[in-house]
């Protein structure tokens, strides 16, 4: 049995649009664990980011607690979430969202110091994680605006990574890339959980899906239906048409 | 006009909060401006509004004889002088005397007048303003109206070496001799007291010969020919006399401090806003690039665009000048308040269209001129171009404080990195924090030389003070000086008198001859040059000597007693006891001329002696050969609490103004910056930044600025606020100022200065709590 | 930004010219100074009786001679000494006097020479401060040129050269602070256009086959005649494994056909019946509606658990309001009310002291028409409970009688939104 990462009862979250209250998760009971990839999939509006939102505790739930690891992280406010966040939580998003005014390396040591962590273990950290994604010393020193997407968002996993978090949240990585670059950051996923790094993964794009061991698929903000898949091997069509008939059996 | 209309509300619901501030600073500069417009513009010619009420006179002479060959005389001069319109004489009685005013003392040439024979004058008219009815007492100038002098208290005045006590039966206005600024002061008596007082011989009897002229320009040179002629008539009668450009002058001195103020504090404030605005502006182009590509390629013409910012701005800086203007008319009347204590003329506050429509104008076209200025970069904008881009809003030459290699602490680091990032912010900071500082520099120079200690702001403005002065009549002089000179009381003596000179070629001048310059207390009077030494040799006054293009070395002739002499001109001086119509020269120099009827001396008293009783003690042993002895110090106090009370409000109104400008600039600023770098704010969040910290970093990325440009505009400012305040203090004939900047208390408001800003700055940073992290979800 | 800095520079060369002016067409001959001078005469008068002993008070440097020429004072050797040496060396000279007499005179030295040669001194280094200056702004401009205009230019050599060879991937880095920005961007631009040329050609081609593929879908049989081969195949299907295959399609296809029969006849029978809408609802909502309900204020409300619901509040409200009638008719006791969550459900459950139902009607409590034994003279049409019954089915829910310890307990069961029974794992 894996150790189970992080545990929502009754998850619910509704925003008021004019008035009228929305829901857009529902009653979510979830368990995730330590190890897996999982992806959460859906159509748009579905719910996915809210869901993975409030599981990173960036956001408060309306209803419903979340546990992660041993706290409720449902009940902190802004300011203790915050500081949960930096080391329990890695974010990597769609937009990538570098900080515009800070070179790679700077990006990263900006959320790695938060934890107060020595300056030179920080450095040799970043220096590792940026080997592994295959960014050069030259690149980390320039910024955001002058590096291709594939290159920011892999800074951008260095970035979620430095503080070796316990899960890393990825809203459609590939979402604002191209293939091949959308490839390149795959890989890099896949090899980090590969390394026993746990990740949680919204995206809507089957390519991305296929990454997965567990694929949730939302609808109308509960979780329709979930599918176990093996572990990532390039070409493995079984496992492919797994997928593809869990997706079609959910309407996908 | 009416798509520029459109825009413009637009774009003002979008940035309510920075209009505000915009708006507020304009309304503080219309405030400042307005009141310094009527000040300037209206409150003097309200002088001669009064004067011309009262039929007042231009030239006043009382000499000590009243007798109708006197009158005759004067009849016949001013008869066959084509200047003098009209003329009448008073009766009078004329003596130096004093009284207690202000916890001071008033001293002064007081000229009595008898109440029909006053309220019946042709010229120079008097009005009663307050009447209590009783029939036995004094009437004194509406200046003195205080808490001590009242109507039914009993006010003692020394008359000469003697002291009367009067009932104040009510208070009265009068243009030229209302004030112990006018040279002599007028004081009605009942005519009961009238003839007690003539019959008392205390104070010798006068004529009050009041003159009209054709034009009030010829005041000075008429009142020196006056009188030069019955001085050369009678040389023995003593004659006291002003004009109407003296006492317009000397009535108005703090009113023309006052407005000298507030027009800096205007022009400041009005700089301020300008800047901010400028760069709102610039602000708001680079974050609206894309909008103004879109409104471009829809077809607004860059005209449009930036009629619309003019019209946004214009708009509300219109609106709020107007109210500025209204606000500055609630807060005139305290002002007026201020003033009148010293003027002594009652002003009635009433709508003035000119400096209203002065205010409007001006701030109108400051504010157009600025938005035009600084919108001129919206024609440069193609509308492809900023549709794909927007606009660059980083150079990326280098990191600056790379994090990696910089021991900073974190936060530190991070709002370094912010501040080297704006060049703009910095400048508008910069500007605003080295005005601040000079706001400070300049209250902490006046609480130190005018609040806490006077006697730098005395030296200036008075020029030499001692304890006590003592007139005396030359055939004791000798006998007095050996006295004084063995009294152990007397720690130093010297000459001090003030005889009259006229300069050949130019005016009337004061001249105060000593013995010994080398003695004086104050030898700041002599700021370029040095003091006179030999008996050819000369200090004159900066400002007549500058009207008169005299310099250093040139050579002055002056004439008295119907002798001429010519001086070397050794030094400057800025006393302002004669607005700038003074000189020095020493005893030897003033014998080349004429023996001094009578002497003036200065002494300086030991600590522990009452100068008081000094002077009672020094009268009872010479008699009536003592003309005069007058406590300096309660003279210079009484005279000087209204200069401290009026420092103290202008001290505190410019310090409360320069917080609400820091506050509105720093408001604007961080409002700018939080929209500016929301997502950043939002992705540090996320990255698990608190609130707290982002706070600590915003409010620290001002402070680099703040500090550097606190303490250079401190510094700075303490080299030249000597100048600048010499600068509007020139209209009193004030060259150069010799105040001491206080260091402490510079330091001390730096400092203060630096944690309000630092405060403010956390505190407007609030707002930081409200922007969420996940407002970066995308999509759903 | 570029005509700023050459108006700089423009400015400061016009300052240096200024400054070079004014100081060559300055008034070279300043004045004397006469207040010196006069103290100088005072204090020789002063000193006359004892000349011998007189020291300078003043920085000039003067010789003081008698009315027979002979030098009394000399303030330092070198000066002019008598009356015509001070005229040829244009010295002032004034009249000394004691006792109302001119007993000598003072020849002050003219120091001009000296002043010359200090003002020469100050133009040269003006003049060396100007050339410095102007060699830094020099410097400063070539600096400035290299980096705006020689660098960019090598670089663009370089990204010619990569175009040459083919990779169009590398983008040109561009400055828009430089000289030339618009024009590297330009080369930018053509390099761009070259690339999407090139992903344009690639894109038709992959076009070309997804077209061919989305034919042949279109070509394959209706739904229909699939059916129809698929049961001749059955017929003629000679082992069970391929019969199975035949009975398969069949059945999907039927499972199609009783859909939309399903769907058809549905819609006929909703039309006769009370629209039921349910909606998500937080279920804090639910005190309220009890309140509404109980407005004898029988029940305590219960703390009800944070979850979100599928109701129809307008319809759980009537089945509120049913149950806590019923209550105050039959039974006319306390309310218990509870509240908690069970597989799926949100269950409200109220219970009265009413003593319940004989166990034999409690199964027709929910029947239509029908009508306990004790309703009595109690008005009614035994509608309540049956309407109710529908409501709560219609929201996916249900409503449970049975007897409790103390009398009648209903059981509202409120769907969970969003757990649905059919929950789907593919392991």
């Amino acid at each position: 049995m894996k150790k189970t990462l992080i545990k929502t009862k009754h998850l619910s979250k509704s925003f008021s649009t004019g008035g009228d209250l929305q829901h857009v998760l529902k009653n979510i009971d979830l368990e995730l664990y330590q190890g897996d990839f999982t992806v959460i999939m859906g159509a748009s509006g579905a719910g996915k980011s809210t869901l993975l939102y409030a599981l990173s505790g960036m956001d408060t739930p309306s209803l419903g607690t979340i546990t992660f690891g041993e706290k409720v992280i449902s009940d902190m406010n802004q300011d203790e979430l915050s500081v949960f966040r930096r080391s329990h939580c890695g974010f990597v998003f769609q937009q990538i969202y570098l900080i515009e005014g800070m070179s790679l390396i700077e990006n990263v040591l900006a959320a790695g110091l938060l934890t107060g962590r020595d300056k030179m273990s920080l450095l040799a950290k970043a220096r590792e994680l940026f080997s592994r994604v295959d960014i050069s010393e030259e690149t980390q020193k320039k910024f955001p605006a002058q590096i291709s997407g594939g290159e920011a968002q892999r800074a951008g996993i260095v970035r979620a990574l430095i503080n070796s978090p316990e899960i890393l949240f990825a809203d459609e990585p590939t979402g604002a890339l191209n293939s091949k670059t959308g490839l390149d950051v795959l890989n890099t996923l896949t090899d980090f959980n590969e390394q026993g790094q746990s990740i949680i993964m919204v995206t809507h794009d089957m390519r991305s899906a296929r990454r997965g061991n567990r694929i949730l698929y939302l609808k109308d903000g509960t979780i329709l239906g979930e599918c176990r898949l093996g572990r990532w091997v390039h070409g493995d069509r079984e496992r492919h048409e797994k997928l593809s008939s869990f997706l079609s059996e959910m309407g996908w | 006009m009416k798509k520029s209309l459109l825009l413009a509300r637009s774009n003002l619901r979008k940035t309510k909060g920075q209009a505000t501030a915009i708006a507020v600073l304009i309304l503080l500069a219309a405030v400042m401006l307005n009141l310094w417009l009527m000040l300037s513009l209206d409150y003097k010619q309200n002088f001669d509004r009064c004067h011309s009420r009262l039929n007042a006179e231009h030239v006043t002479l009382a000499v000590d004889e009243n007798n109708s060959d006197m009158r005759d005389f004067l009849t016949h001069t001013l008869n066959g002088d084509t200047r003098a319109a009209d003329f009448c004489f008073t009766p009078a009685l004329h003596m130096v005397g004093s009284f207690d005013f202000n916890n001071g003392e008033i001293n002064s040439e007081l000229i009595f007048l008898e109440k029909q024979a006053a309220l019946s004058r042709s010229i120079g008219k008097v009005e009663i303003l307050e009447e209590s009815g009783a029939k036995s007492g004094v009437y004194m100038p509406i200046l003195y109206k205080s808490d001590r002098i009242a109507v039914g208290k009993t006010v003692d005045i020394s008359i000469g070496s003697n002291k009367m006590s009067y009932t104040v039966c009510g208070f009265f206005n009068s243009v030229m001799a209302g004030s112990h600024n006018c040279s002599m002061c007028a004081l009605i008596l009942t005519e009961d007291k009238y003839e007690e007082l003539k019959k008392s011989g205390y104070a010798p009897n006068a004529t009050l010969c009041s003159v009209r002229l054709n034009n009030k320009a010829d005041s000075e040179t008429c009142e020196t020919w006056l009188k030069n002629t019955v001085a050369a008539r009678y040389p023995t009668a003593h004659t006291v006399s002003n004009s109407y450009a003296l006492v317009s002058q000397s009535r108005y001195i703090s009113q023309m401090i006052c407005a000298s103020i507030l027009n800096a504090m205007a022009f400041l404030i009005l700089l301020i806003a300008l800047v901010v605005m400028s760069s709102n502006i610039m602000n708001y182009i680079q974050e609206h690039m894309k909008n103004l590509g879109v409104l471009k390629a829809v077809g607004y013409t860059s005209r449009q665009l930036t009629g619309a910012l003019i019209l946004q701005f214009s708009g509300v800086s219109l609106l709020f000048s107007a109210a500025g203007v209204g606000l500055s008319y609630c807060l005139f009347p305290q002002l007026n308040k201020m003033m009148i204590s010293q003027t002594g003329i009652p002003y009635q506050v009433r709508f003035l269209p000119l400096p209203c429509g002065i205010t409007l104008l001006l701030l109108e076209i400051a504010v157009i001129f600025t938005v035009w200025l600084s919108s001129r970069r919206i024609k440069k904008v193609e509308p492809i171009v900023a549709l794909r881009q927007g606009m660059q809003t980083h150079t990326f030459r280098r990191s600056r404080v790379p994090l990696e290699k910089t021991n900073m602490p974190f936060i530190l680091a991070l709002a370094v990195k912010t501040t080297l990032s704006d060049a703009k912010r910095n400048i508008t900071i910069c500007i605003t924090m080295f005005i601040v500082s000079l706001i400070m520099v300049f209250s902490g120079l006046m609480i130190e030389n005018v609040i806490a200690d006077m006697t730098p702001f005395l030296d200036l403005i008075v020029g030499e003070t001692a304890d006590s002065c003592i007139n005396v009549e030359k055939n004791i002089e000798k006998n007095f000086l050996r006295e004084m000179q063995t009294d152990p009381r007397v720690e130093k003596l010297y000459l001090y008198s003030s005889v009259s000179l006229r300069h050949v070629d130019g005016l009337e001048l004061t001249a105060v001859v000593c013995d010994d310059f080398s003695k004086v207390n104050n030898p700041g009077v002599v700021f370029e040059g040095r003091f006179p030494r030999y008996d050819n040799e000369m200090a004159l006054a900066a400002k007549y000597a500058g009207e008169q293009k005299l310099k250093i070395g040139d050579e002055i002739t002056v004439t008295a007693n119907g002798r001429k002499s010519a001086y070397i001109i050794s030094g400057l001086t800025q006393i302002t006891n004669n607005l700038g119509k003074d000189c020095l020269i020493t005893r030897a120099g003033y014998e080349r001329l004429g023996k001094l009827p009578n002497t003036s001396y200065y002494l300086n008293l030991t600590e522990e002696t009452d100068i008081d009783n000094f002077h009672t003690e020094v009268k009872k042993r010479f008699g009536n050969d003592i003309n005069a002895a007058i406590n300096v110090e309660a003279t210079i106090n009484g005279a000087s609490a209204v200069y401290i009370s009026l420092m103290m409000i202008l001290v505190i109104a410019i310090l409360l103004l320069s917080i609400v400008v820091i506050t509105f600039v720093l408001f604007l600023l961080i409002r700018t910056m939080l929209n500016h770098q929301k997502q950043d704010y939002g992705i540090q969040k996320a990255l698990g930044f608190t609130t707290g910290q982002l706070i600590l970093q915003t409010a620290l990325s001002f402070m680099p600025t703040v500090i550097l440009s606190t303490l250079t505009g401190m510094a700075v400012c303490s080299l030249i606020i000597n100048p600048l305040t010499a600068f509007f203090l020139r209209s009193i004939g004030i060259v150069k100022c010799t105040f001491t900047v206080p260091l402490g208390l510079n330091i001390l408001g730096g400092t203060g200065l630096i944690l309000f800003t630092f405060a403010i700055a956390c505190l407007l940073s609030l707002k930081i709590k409200k922007i969420a992290p996940k407002e970066l979800l995308t999509g759903e | 930004m570029k005509k700023q800095i050459l108006l700089t520079i423009l400015l400061l060369f016009l300052a240096e010219a200024a400054a070079l002016v004014f100081f060559a067409f300055r008034d070279m001959n300043p004045p004397q100074d006469a207040v010196l001078i006069n103290e100088a005469v005072h204090t020789i008068q002063a000193d006359w009786k004892q000349i011998h002993e007189h020291k300078n008070p003043t920085p000039l440097d003067y010789v003081i001679i008698d009315n027979d020429g002979a030098v009394l004072f000399r303030t330092k050797p070198g000066l002019s000494e008598s009356l015509n040496a001070a005229v040829i060396h244009r010295d002032t000279m004034l009249d000394i006097q004691a006792d109302g007499q001119t007993v000598g005179k003072l020849l002050i030295y003219n120091d001009n020479s000296r002043i010359f040669l200090r003002q020469k001194q100050n133009l040269l280094f003006l003049l060396t401060a100007v050339t410095l200056l102007q060699s830094i702004l020099c410097a400063g401009y070539t600096f400035y040129l290299n980096h705006s205009i020689v660098t960019p230019f090598q670089k663009l050599k370089g990204f010619a050269e990569r175009i040459a060879a083919g990779n169009l991937d590398i983008p040109l880095e561009m400055d828009r602070q430089n000289l030339f920005g618009a024009f590297t961007e330009s080369f930018d631009l053509m390099r761009r256009e070259l690339k999407k040329a090139r992903q344009a050609e690639a894109r038709a081609n992959a076009d070309k086959k997804e077209l061919v593929a989305e034919l042949s879908h279109d070509i394959k049989t209706p739904v229909a005649s699939i059916k129809a081969v698929a049961e001749v195949g059955t017929a003629l299907a000679d082992t069970d494994r391929l019969r199975n295959h035949y009975v398969q399609i069949i059945r999907k296809a039927d499972q199609i056909n009783t859909l939309i029969t399903n769907l058809f006849t549905a819609t006929m029978e909703e039309l006769e019946r009370l629209s039921v809408t349910p909606l998500d609802m937080e279920s804090r909502e639910i005190r309220r509606l009890l309140e509404n309900a109980d407005y004898l204020r029988r029940a305590d409300l219960p703390a009800i658990p944070d979850c979100v619901i599928y109701v129809d509040k307008l319809r759980l409200q009537q089945v509120f309001d049913n149950i806590f009638a019923n209550s105050y008719k039959y039974a006319d006791t306390p309310v218990s009310l509870s509240a908690f969550i069970e597989t799926g459900y949100l269950i409200i459950r109220m219970e009265d002291y009413g003593g319940g139902v004989p166990p034999e009607e409690l199964p027709l409590l929910k029947e239509k028409f029908h009508r306990g034994q004790n309703a009595g003279q109690l008005d009614g049409a035994g509608l309540g409970l049956y309407i109710s019954d529908y409501f709560m089915k219609e929201m996916q829910g249900e409503l449970t009688l049975q007897n409790g310890a103390h009398g009648l307990c209903v059981d509202v069961h409120l769907a969970l939104s969003g757990t649905f029974k059919d929950y789907l794992r593919i392991p």
